[in-house]
């Protein structure tokens, strides 16, 4: 599992530091990083957030992550995209868009962090489970292979799984991104 | 004849109230303490809600969202209104309809029935200066304080004959039958508010401040120039809630500030080319229409940053680093700025508490305080307040309450 939380390096200090605190430098971030989200189409409202975190409230899971919906948010707009892009939560997301629902200033919550693994993706940060799911995908042309059993006796269906043409699947994929994730002619 | 009516203060509230009462036909005596009426709202550049400007003369006529302030232009016109400048209220006694005041006039060395604003006596002696083109009354302002050689000839050589040196203060005692409060608010200054520094380096000012520092008719023309070496400022941060909703200080929310600060940075962003805002707050209360400033200014890339500042560093080269904790993400934040702006509470003008318990009035925080929540105006019997005298306000609020009172006092006079 990909665990990446880079924060900003700092700059060498002479001396011993006046306080303990050891802030994000501003300058050191990227402040593009917004207008690249804003200019793609699910950015448009994205510097709407007001951090009301009505995000974070919906999201089935982000109990379990370092860094929340709202906060991710955030990081965009302070302009922290080495951490944004090498974060876990953006794969971890469900997709499940209850907090692009919910969002009362229309943020694309959801569509905003699959912008983000696109980027992530192109910059070859992609967690390796990820990685191996596209591969199984081009290599067998689906991740999960139907059996037949009981159950579909129990609904009435044909007892024999119709046949799944995967050669086509895997066709097309070779042309797609999910072969450059990938990587190599394995 | 019956009694004028006694106004404290020529802000905003206390012109409306005047001029109102007189166009009634009521004669009042409007007592101003500073040479100029307008009040706070003379330095304010655009104002909110419409970004009007708030230099209302006709002279000014050309500059965008002008209209003529038609208050202004009739306390010197209107014969109803006796406008007393450089003025206080000394004491007050007797009963409610006949009211005994006594009042310090300041002395009136510049006749503005006279002056004709030539310019003559500025040339020949610094001791004479305009406040401000839109100033009202029409006219110079002589300080005696500044001696200088020129003067005696100024007076001589005044086309008009309007200066009089000589001139001294005298004590006046009046009949009033009802007393306006209207004598506003003051910005507090911050020097006490250790953290943030104020006092301590030319770059960290207040919103007043800022206010000047933006207006086109102040000393950078509307060019944002960072105070300590005049070069321009390219990232201003500001910090919302200084000296409010704080025990240490003023425990009332100001009202008013998160909608001045936002309106700050909307010019800003609008009017300058490449200027960096942020904002640190714990609270935005852009309440009612102003929420327009607040969403329009996150549009054009403002950072809202909820927290509050944990450090300030001044830099050799002017500038500022400033350590922000960002509550929302749980992280320090480091930023370099050329100007910090403290929205300071805004507190009772000094005096206020005078009149309060001279007058047996209630006090609100240090505000005037109503003697009924019904009847926001009315503080006292034949009393009354208007616009920020009873606390935080804006201009359209002040001026609403100012005709609230003049619809009390009618109604009482009927
Ligand atoms: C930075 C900033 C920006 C603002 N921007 C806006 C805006 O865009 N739009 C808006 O609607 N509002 C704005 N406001 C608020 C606005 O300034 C007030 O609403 C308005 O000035 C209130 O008018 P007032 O007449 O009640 O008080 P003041 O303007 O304070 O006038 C009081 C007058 O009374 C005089 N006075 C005081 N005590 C005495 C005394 N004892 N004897 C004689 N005279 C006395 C004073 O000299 C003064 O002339 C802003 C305020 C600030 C601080
Ligand atoms: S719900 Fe919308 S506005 Fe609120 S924090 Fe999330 S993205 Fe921002
Ligand atoms: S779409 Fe992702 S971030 Fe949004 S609520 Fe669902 S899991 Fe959470
Ligand atoms: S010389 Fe007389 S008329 Fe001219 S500005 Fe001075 S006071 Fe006014
Ligand atoms: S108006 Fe805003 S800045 Fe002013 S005291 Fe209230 S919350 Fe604080």
């Amino acid at each position: 599992m990909l665990v990446v939380y880079l924060m900003t390096e700092m700059e060498e200090r002479s001396g011993p530091p006046i306080t303990l605190i050891d802030p994000i430098d501003m300058s050191k971030l990227d402040p593009t990083f917004r207008d690249e989200i804003k200019s793609m189409p699910n950015g448009e409202a994205l510097s709407a957030c007001f951090a009301c975190s009505t995000c974070t409230a919906a999201c089935p899971i982000a109990n379990m992550w370092k860094y929340k919906p709202h906060q991710l948010i955030r990081m965009i707009l302070l302009g922290m995209k080495e951490e944004v892009l090498s974060s876990n939560e953006i794969w971890l997301c469900l997709t499940c868009y209850e907090c692009q629902e919910r969002c009362p200033q229309k943020v694309r919550v959801t569509d905003i962090f699959f912008d983000c693994k696109n980027l992530a993706a192109e910059e070859g940060k992609i967690p390796p489970n990820v990685v191996a799911l596209a591969k199984e995908l081009l290599t067998k042309g689906q991740l999960y292979t139907v059996t037949a059993d009981w159950e579909r006796e129990d609904m009435g269906l044909e007892p024999e799984v119709p046949g799944l043409s995967v050669e086509a699947v895997k066709t097309i994929l070779k042309d797609t991104r999910t072969r450059k994730i990938v990587g190599g002619d394995e | 004849m019956s009694n004028p009516v006694l106004i404290i203060g020529a802000g905003v509230a206390g012109m409306t109230a005047a001029v109102e009462l007189a166009d009634s036909g009521i004669k009042t005596v409007l007592v101003e303490r500073l040479s100029t009426t307008g009040g706070n709202a003379l330095n304010l550049y655009k104002a909110f809600p419409t970004d009007d400007c708030f230099y209302c003369f006709e002279g000014n006529r050309w500059r965008p969202g002008i209209r003529k302030c038609f208050y202004r232009s009739a306390l010197t016109e209107q014969p109803n209104i006796d406008l007393k400048m450089n003025s206080q209220v000394e004491e007050i006694s007797g009963l409610p309809g006949n009211f005994s005041v006594k009042l310090d006039i300041g002395p009136q060395y510049v006749d503005p029935k006279k002056c004709t604003m030539c310019g003559l006596c500025i040339e020949k002696s610094k001791a004479f200066s305009l406040v401000s083109p839109q100033c009202q009354p029409q006219a110079v302002v002589y300080d005696p304080e500044i001696e200088d050689t020129g003067t005696t000839s100024a007076a001589e050589e005044c086309p008009t004959k309007a200066i009089n040196l000589d001139a001294k203060s005298t004590k006046k005692i009046i009949s009033v039958s009802d007393i306006v409060i209207a004598t506003g608010y003051h910005e507090m200054q911050p020097v006490n508010v250790d953290e943030y520094g104020y006092g301590t380096h030319p770059n960290i000012i207040t919103q007043l401040e800022l206010a000047r520092i933006l207006d086109p008719l102040g000393e950078t023309k509307g060019v944002l120039l960072r105070p300590s070496d005049g070069k321009p400022a390219k990232r201003v941060m500001m910090v919302q809630c200084v000296g409010s909703r704080d025990e240490n200080y003023y425990a009332y929310c100001s009202k008013i500030c998160c909608v001045f600060a936002l309106k700050h940075a909307a010019i800003l962003t609008q009017d300058h080319e490449d200027v960096e805002v942020s904002v640190v707050y714990m609270d935005i209360r852009t309440y009612d229409r102003y929420e327009k400033y607040y969403r329009d200014t996150r549009n054009a890339g403002v950072e809202y940053i909820r927290g509050r500042v944990s450090r300030i560093e001044p830099q050799d080269d002017g500038s500022l680093d400033i350590i922000v904790f960002d509550s929302l993400l749980n992280k320090y934040l480091k930023f370099s700025v050329d100007i910090f702006v403290l929205s300071s509470a805004l507190e009772p003008s000094a005096g206020s508490s005078q009149i309060i318990s001279s007058l047996g009035l209630k006090s609100a925080s240090g505000f005037i305080g109503a003697i009924n929540p019904e009847t926001e105006v009315v503080v006292g019997n034949r009393i009354y307040a208007c616009g920020s005298a009873l606390g935080p306000s804006e201009v359209p609020e002040s001026v609403t309450q100012a005709r609230a009172v003049v619809s009390k006092i009618l109604q009482s006079k009927e």
